[in-house]
This record gives C-alpha cells, sequence and structure tokens, in this order.
C-alpha cells in the first residue's frame, strides 16, 4: 500500500519518513520541540562557562576555595539529581504503563529531589556570602571568582526551581488526566537537561577549585 | 495540530538497564571526586575530568533521554549541531591565552 | 517549557475581537502583527537615519522639534555628539534585530510556511503567540529609553564593552538607557528562540503528505535554515545579555579591564576583557546578518521564477548553498575583530573562511541569473524588487570580499567603506526582499492588490536612491572617512567630502519621502485595491489554492497532497504554463 501511494505522490523512494504527513522522527511535535529547547539551552550554557572559562584561563592566578566539606556537599548534591532523573524515568515509564496516580507519585519524588538540592545549594550560597564572596570580590583575590560562581549555579538554580513548578504542573496534570505520557515524557527531557548541565558545572566550578589539604 | 506519536504501544525498556546508568553515573561521579584531590597539572586535570563528563552526559542523553531508543534521525539531526556550535566557541581560547600571556611578561 | 500548554487546536475561529486580533492563536494574524510591529520599527528608524544625515551636513542646523524630544540631548534642536550617537544606536537596533530580524522571518514566515506546506497552524499556536508579545514587550522597553533617564544608549547596535558596561559615567544613556537596551535584546532573544523552534518543527512535522523536503519552496527552506541558524546563534547572545546586564548592575566585571578610567574616572571593578564581549557578541552577530537577509533570498528565488515563467535555476544547488552559508556564517565572525587585538593566527583563519562564503553566494548569484536568462519575463512591482535584491547583493557583497583581508580591513575598518557595504547587502538587500514579498503576497494577506503604477515609481526611486546614498561610502572610507562620528565640517581633510556628503544626505531625503509612496500603496490598497482572485499570479505552490485571504484553518478542512516540486513552469505538454503543486495527474513523460 505504501508504495502505492508513492507511486501517485510521484516518488522514488517506496516509503520515505520525510515525505510529508508524519514526524519524519516518529515522535511527537512537543518532544521535538523540548528537544529543540534543549539544544539551545545548552548552547546559552556552554557560552557561560566557556566565558567562565575564558576569564579563568586570563587569570594568572584562581581561588581554590572549596573545603572538603563544600566539595562533600556539592558531592551529594550531585547525587541528589542524579537520583531525580531516576525517578523522573520511572514517572515516565509508568505515564506508558498508564498508572496515572504513579506518574505523580514519582514526579513528587523528583520534585522533593529538586527541593533539596535548592536547599542545599542556597545553604551554601548563603555560607559564601557571610565568608565576604559578592559578585565583585571574595576573601581570596580574582574577584572573578565570585561573579563566575554566582551566575553559573545562579541560572542553574533558576533552571532547577523551574522545573520543580513544571514538573508540579504536569503532576497535577497527569492526576486529573489533563495530561499525556507524551507531556510527562517532555517534562522528564527538560529535567535530565537540567541534571546533564550540573555534570558540568559541578567538576569546573567545585572540582576545580577544590582546596587540596 | 501536532504530529502524534505513531505507535500508542510503545515498549517500555526494562527498569535495570536504567538501574546501570545510574550506578554508572554514580561511579563516574566518584571518581571525579577523587581525581580532584590528585595532584595533577591542571590541564591534566581539566581534561580528564571533563572527558569523564562528557560520558556521563553521554550516558544521561542515550538512555535517560532516551536518544538511544529513537529513530537515528533524530539524533544526527539534533547533535552534530549543538557539538559544532560548542565546538567553535572554543575558538575564544587563544585569545584569553594570550591575555594571561601578556598580564605575566 | 510552554510546550505542553498546548494541548489542541481550537478548531473553531475565535470571535471576539481580542483573541481574533490582538492575543490570537492564528499564525496568519500572528504574521500581520509582526509584519506591523516591523514597519512601525523602520518608519521610527528611518526618520532617525534622516535626522543623522541632516546633522552630518548641517551640523548647525537647528532640527525642529528635536529639542521637544530631548531637551538635553538636543538643546535649541542641534544634537549634541552624544545624542547624535543614541541616535545611530536605536536606529541600528531597531533596524536589524526589529526590522530585519523580524519581517521577513517572523512577518512572512508565519503567514506563508503554515500554507506552504499544507498545514492549518504552526506547530505550537501558543507558543507562537507568546514569542510575539515577548517581541513586541522588547520593542516597548528599547524605545521607553528615548523618555526615561538620559536617553537611549551611544554604544551602537553591537554595545561594545567597556563602554556599555561601566554605566552613566560612560556618558548619556549609558545608564538606564542601556540597561533598558540590554534587557529588550534579551527578550528578543527569547521571542526569537521561541519562535525558532516553532519554525523548526513546523517544518519538519507538518509537511502535508507527498511535500518532501526536496519538494519544499525555496522560501520555506530559507525560513528553515534561518531557524536553525537563530535557534543557535541567539542562545549565545542570550548569554552574553546576562553577563552584559551583571556587569551593569551587579557589579561583576567580565567585560571591563583592569586599570580602567572613564571620564577621569577609575572604574572600581576590573580584570575583564571586552574581547570577550565582542567574541560573544560577534558568534551571534556574524549569523544574524545571515538571519536578515536568507529569507530574502527565499523570496527572491521563489519571485524570480514565478514570474520568469521558469524552473528556479538549479534548486538543489540552492537549498544546499544556503546551507552552506549557514554553516560557515559559524565560522567568520572574527572577521569584524580583525582590530580588536584579537590572536593574529585566529584572524588568518576568519579571513579565509569568511572568503570561502563567497563561494556560496557567488553560486545563488548566478542561479538567479541563470533563472532570469531566457525566461518570459513580467515586469511587475515584486520582480523588480526581486531583480533589485539580486543587484544590491552583489554591489554590497564584492566590498565584503576586500573586508575579509585583515590587512585591507585595518584601513577600512572604522569607516564608511564598512557602512556601504553593509547596508546595500544587508540593509537595503533585505528591504527590498521584504518589498517584493510585499507585493508578492499582498493579494493573499489582503485580499486585494496593491496598485502597481505606484509600485513602480516607488521601486524605481527607491532603488537609484538607495544607490545614491550608500555607493558613495565606500569612496568616502578609501579617503579615510570615520565612521561613528556626528561632524566632519571642521575636519580639514574632509571638507572636500562635504558636498559628496551633501549628496547623500538629499539623496536621503528624497528616498525616505518616496516611502509615503509605498505606506499610501499599501493602506489604500488594503481597502481600497481591486479585489484579488485565489492565484493572480499564476504561480504554483499552495498558498495559491486556496482562496484570498485564506479562510481560519487555511484549507477548511481538507488535507493537500503534493504531487511535485514548486517551480514548474512552461513545463513542455502541459495545458498552462505552470502546474500548481497540488496536481496530479501526470505531465511530462519523464
Ligand atoms: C561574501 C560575502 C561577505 C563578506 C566576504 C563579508 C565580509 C565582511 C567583513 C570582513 C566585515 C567587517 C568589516 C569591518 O568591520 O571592518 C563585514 C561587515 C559587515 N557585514 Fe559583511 N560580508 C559579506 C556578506 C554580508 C552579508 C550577506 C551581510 C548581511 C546580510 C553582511 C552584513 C555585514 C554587516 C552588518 C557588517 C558590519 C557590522 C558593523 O560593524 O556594525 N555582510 N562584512
Ligand atoms: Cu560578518
Amino acid at each position: 500500500m505504501a508504495s502505492h501511494e508513492a507511486v501517485t505522490l510521484g516518488l522514488h523512494e517506496t516509503e520515505s519518513m520525510w515525505a510529508g504527513g508524519r514526524s519524519p522522527f516518529a515522535v511527537g511535535s512537543k518532544k521535538l520541540g523540548m528537544w529543540l529547547f534543549i539544544v539551545s539551552d545548552a548552547i546559552t550554557f556552554s557560552a557561560l562557562l566557556i566565558a567562565y572559562s575564558f576569564v579563568r584561563v586570563a587569570s594568572p592566578s584562581w581561588p581554590r576555595p572549596f573545603e572538603s566539606a563544600s566539595i562533600a556537599n556539592a558531592t551529594v548534591m550531585t547525587l541528589i539529581l542524579l537520583t531525580s532523573s531516576i525517578t523522573v524515568v520511572m514517572a515516565v515509564r509508568q505515564a506508558k504503563l498508564g498508572n496515572r496516580s504513579a506518574v505523580a507519585g514519582w514526579l513528587a519524588a523528583t520534585m522533593l529531589g529538586g527541593i533539596l538540592f535548592d536547599v542545599l545549594h542556597l545553604r551554601e550560597w548563603v555560607g559564601l556570602i557571610e565568608e565576604g564572596v559578592r559578585l565583585f570580590k571574595n576573601p581570596w583575590g580574582t574577584p572573578q571568582f565570585g561573579a563566575a560562581f554566582f551566575t553559573l549555579t545562579g541560572l542553574h538554580m533558576t533552571h532547577v526551581t523551574v522545573g520543580v513548578v513544571y514538573l508540579g504542573v504536569i503532576a497535577i496534570g497527569t492526576k486529573r488526566g489533563k495530561y499525556t505520557a507524551e507531556d510527562v515524557e517532555v517534562s522528564g527531557l527538560y529535567w535530565h537537561f537540567v541534571d546533564l548541565v550540573w555534570m558540568f558545572i559541578f567538576p569546573l566550578v567545585y572540582l576545580m577549585s577544590a582546596k587540596f589539604a | 495540530m501536532h504530529a502524534t506519536v505513531e505507535h500508542p504501544a510503545e515498549h517500555v525498556e526494562p527498569k535495570r538497564i536504567f538501574l546501570i546508568v545510574w550506578g554508572f553515573l554514580l561511579a563516574l561521579t566518584g571518581v571525579e571526586v577523587l581525581l580532584a584531590y590528585q595532584s595533577l597539572e591542571i590541564k591534566v586535570m581539566l581534561v580528564l575530568l571533563m572527558t569523564l563528563s562528557i560520558v556521563k552526559a553521554s550516558l544521561i542523553i542515550a538512555y535517560f533521554m532516551h536518544l538511544r531508543y529513537e529513530r537515528r534521525s533524530l539524533a544526527l539531526v539534533l547533535m552534530p549541531a549543538m557539538v559544532f556550535v560548542i565546538a567553535m566557541l572554543f575558538v575564544v581560547f587563544p585569545d584569553s591565552l594570550r591575555l594571561l600571556w601578556m598580564s605575566t611578561q | 517549557m510552554e510546550a505542553h500548554a498546548v494541548a489542541t487546536h481550537a478548531h473553531a475561529a475565535p470571535t471576539g475581537f481580542i483573541r481574533k486580533y490582538i492575543f490570537s492563536l492564528d499564525h496568519k494574524v500572528i504574521g500581520k502583527q509582526y509584519y506591523f510591529l516591523a514597519l512601525f520599527s523602520v518608519v521610527v528608524g528611518i526618520l532617525l537615519s534622516v535626522l543623522m544625515r541632516w546633522h552630518l551636513v548641517w551640523p548647525d542646523a537647528r532640527i525642529p522639534l528635536l529639542d521637544k524630544l530631548s531637551p538635553t540631548g538636543a538643546p535649541g534642536g542641534i544634537m549634541t555628539p552624544e545624542y547624535y550617537l543614541s541616535l545611530l544606536t536605536m536606529h541600528g537596533t531597531l533596524m536589524v534585530f526589529f526590522v530585519l530580524t523580524t519581517a521577513p522571518q517572523s512577518g512572512f514566515g508565519n503567514f506563508l510556511l503554515p500554507i506552504q506546506i499544507g498545514a492549518e497552524d504552526m506547530a505550537f499556536p501558543r507558543l507562537n503567540m507568546l514569542s510575539f508579545w515577548v517581541t513586541f514587550a522588547g520593542l516597548v522597553v528599547l524605545l521607553s529609553s528615548f523618555f526615561v533617564g538620559d536617553g537611549p544608549p551611544l554604544s551602537g547596535w553591537t554595545a561594545y564593552t567597556p563602554l556599555s558596561a561601566v554605566g552613566s559615567v560612560a556618558g548619556p544613556g549609558e545608564g538606564t538607557g542601556q540597561t533598558l537596551w540590554v534587557i529588550s535584546i534579551a527578550l528578543f532573544c527569547v521571542g526569537s528562540l521561541l519562535g525558532a523552534l516553532n519554525f523548526i518543527t513546523t517544518t519538519l512535522d507538518l509537511r502535508t503528505r507527498g511535500l518532501t523536503l526536496m519538494r519544499l519552496p525555496l522560501t520555506c527552506w530559507a525560513w528553515f535554515i534561518t531557524a536553525v541558524l537563530a535557534l543557535l546563534s541567539f542562545a549565545v547572545l542570550f548569554a552574553a545579555g546576562v553577563l552584559l546586564l551583571l556587569d551593569r548592575v551587579g557589579g561583576t566585571s567580565f567585560f571591563v579591564p583592569a586599570g580602567l578610567v572613564v571620564s577621569d574616572q577609575r572604574i572600581a571593578h576590573s580584570g575583564g576583557s571586552p574581547l570577550l564581549w565582542q567574541h560573544l557578541f560577534w558568534f551571534f552577530g556574524h549569523p544574524e546578518v545571515y538571519i536578515a537577509i536568507l529569507p530574502g533570498m527565499g523570496i527572491t528565488s521563489h519571485v524570480l521564477s514565478t514570474f520568469s515563467r521558469k524552473p528556479i535555476f538549479g534548486y538543489r544547488a540552492m537549498v544546499y548553498a544556503m546551507m552552506a552559508i549557514g554553516f560557515l556564517g559559524f565560522m567568520v565572525w572574527g572577521h569584524h575583530m580583525f582590530v580588536s587585538g584579537m590572536s593574529p593566527y585566529v584572524g588568518f583563519a576568519f579571513s579565509v573562511f569568511t572568503m570561502a562564503i563567497g563561494v556560496p553566494s557567488a553560486i545563488k548569484t548566478f542561479n538567479w541569473l541563470g533563472t532570469l536568462w531566457g525566461g518570459k519575463l513580467r515586469l511587475n512591482t515584486a520582480m523588480l524588487f526581486a531583480i533589485g535584491f539580486v543587484s544590491l547583493f552583489v554591489s554590497g557583497g564584492l566590498s565584503g570580499l576586500f573586508l575579509a583581508q585583515p590587512p585591507v580591513d585595518t584601513n577600512l575598518h572604522a569607516t564608511y567603506f564598512v557602512v556601504g557595504h553593509f547596508h546595500l547587502v544587508m540593509g537595503v538587500a533585505a528591504i527590498f526582499g521584504m518589498f517584493a514579498g510585499t507585493f508578492f503576497w499582498f493579494p493573499k494577506m489582503f485580499g486585494r492588490m496593491m496598485n502597481e503604477t505606484l509600485g513602480k515609481i516607488h521601486f524605481w526611486i527607491t532603488f537609484v536612491g538607495v544607490y545614491c546614498i550608500f555607493m558613495p561610502m565606500h569612496f568616502l572610507g578609501l579617503e579615510g572617512n570615520i565612521r561613528r562620528y556626528s561632524r566632519f565640517t571642521d575636519v580639514n581633510f574632509l571638507v572636500p567630502l562635504i558636498p559628496l556628503h551633501k549628496f547623500m544626505t538629499i539623496a536621503a531625503f528624497v528616498t525616505a519621502g518616496a516611502q509615503f509612496i509605498f505606506l499610501f500603496n499599501l493602506f489604500w490598497s488594503m481597502f481600497k485595491g481591486e479585489k484579488a482572485t485565489e492565484n493572480p499570479w499564476e504561480a504554483t505552490s499552495l498558498e495559491w489554492t486556496v482562496p484570498s485571504p485564506p479562510p481560519f484553518d487555511n484549507f477548511a478542512g481538507r488535507h493537500p497532497v503534493v504531487y511535485r516540486g514548486p517551480y514548474e513552469f512552461s513545463v513542455p505538454g502541459a495545458p498552462k504554463d505552470y502546474v500548481m503543486q497540488d496536481a496530479p495527474e501526470p505531465v511530462a513523460a519523464h
């Protein structure tokens, strides 16, 4: 049948994904849209990380102030974020299986992870601010340190917070039957991306500034 | 209005694979933290950490974000564009090295 | 994130005025909204340029009403050098962002892309509406800088740091005005990114049956590639904008160098690099110039083929050339920075890649000429503007090859030569693309025809006029006439050039005046023009298979099927000299 249609359409390919009338990737438009958003946002984060590296490379010295307690804290945050990716995977799985309330549960667990991450991170921020770190100065020299730190982690934290709200909307909507498995999956994509960005911020901002004993 | 998913009865991947990936990610994170405390030259450290991070990111994209299970064309449309643009951004670095060189002269 | 908000498209047309014309989800209304936003911006932008040209040659003349707009910027109607720069900045920003990036892509693209691919709307109508209103907010924020603080910023459309980063010590407008500028641009980035992902998804997912990629009209290809460029490059500008904003309001110094003294004041925060801003800005800035021109290229190809009654010459070559331009466009940004102190080794690479862009550009040009060659030309207004586009693109593009060479550019960079180059190749060429598009699709957009006589008068004055304004700039540049200065009449070595400047200013007045003919034609035809038929130009793409203007969901529930490419003109054996894309009967033996 496919080949018959291809002939009447004047196509040479017997059955092409690209011949119109369907998604060439066999995914929903929302998913493609989210992927494109992620590509774009990944470039924004890359540009920021590269700006940070540019400034750092150009500076004769760069502080390495993070005590092992800070590194431990950031490592725990990483574990939380990675784990929240697993819970969101579970949510997507349950959505595909059609268990609406299980979806809401797993999403709630994910949100909890996000909130915990934010809390730990803010605690860290407050600690640094109390030590005198600002956007334009810090006790250890090179003023760009604070600028880069707060800019990168701040934008990431904003993404986490937006993600928590987004997942909340999806969780409630799914429970009420408003959203489909596709919506859950799309929100999951966003969440994984936030996780992914952290995989670069963590080593570049924290580990590369760890203080040796 | 949208193109919709064509086969509603999607196959659901076994839980196990995600847990394995998760385990890998945790382990790699551990390796990174250990690395941070080795007295390596900063360039070497940077390369090692970034390599590990790229591996982690790839795992997340391939498994958690499901790209491995989509049609190959999706990955081929998205990934080269992103990687190309990010790679081009690296062209700024000769200038920051030169600034460093100038300020230490 | 917004993606989830779009569950279904309302299948019934909205009835209330607000849902229909203000917060509309219909791509056709949103396209027109963008078009009129750009039209408004271009009127303001032209006005500013006329004021600048006026001041340049008669620096002591009192310009009426200008002191009302800004008593401090133009005391007694004579603008200060700083205010000149403010007008320059606003002119550039309005034109590049809110005109050239807005009308050809978001305006025409929104209106036509879904119809040309046989869809009833964009993939994400709600996101589409959001993009427009975010862009609109960006415009309002930008224009508000005229009225608050001490006026608009003076750092140019490129907002070079540290001038743009250090705040009000750097001059009037560098306080509130520059902050508003950054916010406006950040909003614009968001609007463009949302628009871009919508365009890409729509083109990939919503093509109707039989519409393979290689059967897309070249307009759709152009909008698609432009959207890809926008998605990838505005992301970087957004990052740069965030950093600049933090430098301004947060006290960081990403872009402020050590030991900087401005207006006798030592700037406290230090240690950053102005070069970093230039890199990030131009990383976006060069793709941006192609974002401005590619849709015009698409429109030109479409119109040339239609009115030459010939298939476009080298369809595939056109597509691949656009892809090559887009790809190389990310590898050449450094040609704007040859004199910035950038590493000369990198500069060499940038120079080579820049010249390489000449190849796909030339391919396109020759294909346009090949399309015209031997065609049964219908020289109506749309066609004239399309041919004008080719002419301007060539005239302006050739000077780019001179500028691509660092030793030459070192002398020309800060002169009018560059101004001549980019106005011809980007500014006016893209605007000619818009004019061509307007005359071509007006019947579809408004259901009436524009007046051809007025159109041709407008074309000829504009065509001759822009050459008179911008061609001499190359000679000025070669004579060393520096750019971004408000007063040349007192500079000895420039005095002999003042008559040429006067000629350009008069040409600018005449050309700007001639635009009233267009505005009159546009609005008069909207209400009084001759009623348009479904396919007045005997064109082939899908938008000409639906009524003018098209119904709410474009195809009235029908799903068109496409059997052939978009440029089947003068096919041997066909009953008419064109074959519609959705015509099923086999026409010629293969
Ligand atoms: C073969 C094609 C082209 C080449 C080789 C070329 C080369 C260049 C070079 C080397 C410069 C830097 C001059 C300087 O600042 O000293 C420049 C500036 C510029 N070009 Fe082109 N160009 C080409 C086509 C285009 C096109 C197609 C556009 C727009 C549609 C464009 C828009 C601009 C703009 C806006 C500037 C100046 C921006 C500013 O300084 O404010 N160019 N071009
Ligand atoms: Cu350029």
